[in-house]
């Protein structure tokens, strides 16, 4: 198993992990999940890991990224149309291209 | 300016263990740059049956000597020799009912001066043979594990697409923008004090000769010229997990983690580690001055 940034962390980490694959592969890939039967388990394992996540500031940083993911997708989009695309197509039609893409 | 690189290739796999080794694709022997993976949040939905995902990965990364080359060393915060981690955040829709899992990849610091996002759709094509494809599957998966050979192997379409943009300079309006306002505002956003330095040409003399533009246009280059080089590696990342799977099932998988691990753990000393640092850790941390294309 992969290890986690917080060495602390890592018992519990392997104990929702091994939970996770076993429900992955023999329930939800079969399509016969109803439950996410690992949520107790990663419960413990998120509370391990945010107090190592807001120690180290990622937290913050992880915030952040979800603010700045639309701007920086927008801008994404923006010079997408000019360089992908034309600068005369809309930016509606452009944006529906670039989805495709 | 943004650019762009897109390619589309195929795993001779089954989607169900192509998005299986997708969460365990680390660590492989291909990935010994990667320090950590953490599960941050998973939410399932019955109704629908998609599996949302949110990882956090931690990578050890070099930075390329023509970045180096470009940005003043003051503010890199590396090492002389470009070493550096960054935090990477994984997010992944996989839908069993439609058979297509979209996971997307972006750094999470340095934004300012290179962002990447990488997207990737992994899709079980769409033919009925397919659908049988997936059932016989899923039939074997009881004895091996996931996969059969033969006939029941199926396949799984992928399409990658790498977006890089740098908007090194342009961080004083973003700033304003966010409503940040004080430097401890943003030193708390992260590199924020050091990429409104970089826009500041009286301070470093390296950017008097170049304009904000052709700057940027050079970082993404590089961003695309390293995004390039390191497809292969993640790729043969993948299969190695697959064959691991093939042969061995979910167990094999997991031995085969247990020692890619140790060998991230224990350092670089290890004859067998040697071998494969010099193979595939080139190509990955390597990212200096020569084409391959």
């Amino acid at each position: 198993m992969s290890a986690s940034l917080a060495p602390e962390c890592n018992g519990v980490k392997e104990r929702y992990d091994s939970c996770f694959l076993k429900w992955y592969s023999e329930k939800f890939l079969r399509g016969n999940a109803t439950t996410d039967e690992c949520e107790p388990l990663f419960k413990q394992y998120k509370q391990c890991l945010g107090k190592a996540l807001k120690s180290r500031g990622i937290d913050t940083m992880l915030e952040e990224a979800r603010e700045d993911n639309r701007e920086n997708d927008a801008q994404h989009l923006r010079g997408g149309c000019e360089s992908l695309v034309h600068p005369a197509i809309p930016r509606e039609s452009c944006v529906r291209i670039l989805t495709i893409i | 300016m943004v650019k762009f690189y897109s390619s589309t290739y195929d795993y001779s796999y089954p989607f169900p263990a192509v998005t299986l080794a997708y969460f365990l694709r680390y660590p492989n022997p291909y990935s010994t740059h990667v320090l950590s993976t953490d599960t941050i949040s998973r939410s399932f939905d019955p109704a629908t049956q998609r599996l949302t995902t949110v990882r956090l990965h931690l990578k050890r990364s070099k930075l390329p000597s023509a970045v180096l080359k470009l940005l003043p060393r003051s503010l890199l915060g590396a090492s002389a020799a470009g070493d550096s981690q960054s935090y990477i955040l994984e997010t992944s829709t996989v839908d069993v009912k439609e058979g297509v899992m979209h996971a997307e990849s972006r750094n999470l610091e340095w934004t300012g001066v290179l962002s990447v996002v990488e997207k990737q759709t992994f899709r079980r094509p769409a033919s009925p043979p397919d659908d049988q494809a997936f059932k016989s599957c899923e039939g074997a998966a009881e004895k091996h594990g996931f996969l059969e050979k033969g006939e029941a192997a199926g396949r799984t379409d992928v399409q990658s697409t790498v977006i890089l943009l740098s908007r090194l300079g342009q961080w004083k309006k973003r700033r304003a923008a966010a409503g940040i306002h004080s430097e401890q505002d943003a030193a708390a956003a992260g590199k924020a004090v050091v990429e409104e330095e970089a826009e500041q040409p009286q301070k470093v003399g390296f950017f008097k000769s170049w304009s904000t533009a052709s700057l940027q246009r050079s970082i993404e280059l590089i961003g695309l010229k390293r995004a390039r080089r390191s497809q292969p590696n993640a790729m043969e990342g993948m299969k190695v997990v697959l064959e691991r799977m093939r042969e061995g099932g979910l167990v094999g998988v997991l031995e085969g983690m247990r020692r890619d691990r140790e060998m991230v753990t224990h350092g670089h000393h290890g004859a067998g580690f040697k071998k494969v640092e010099n193979e595939s850790g080139q190509a990955i941390e390597d990212l200096g001055d020569h084409h391959e294309d």
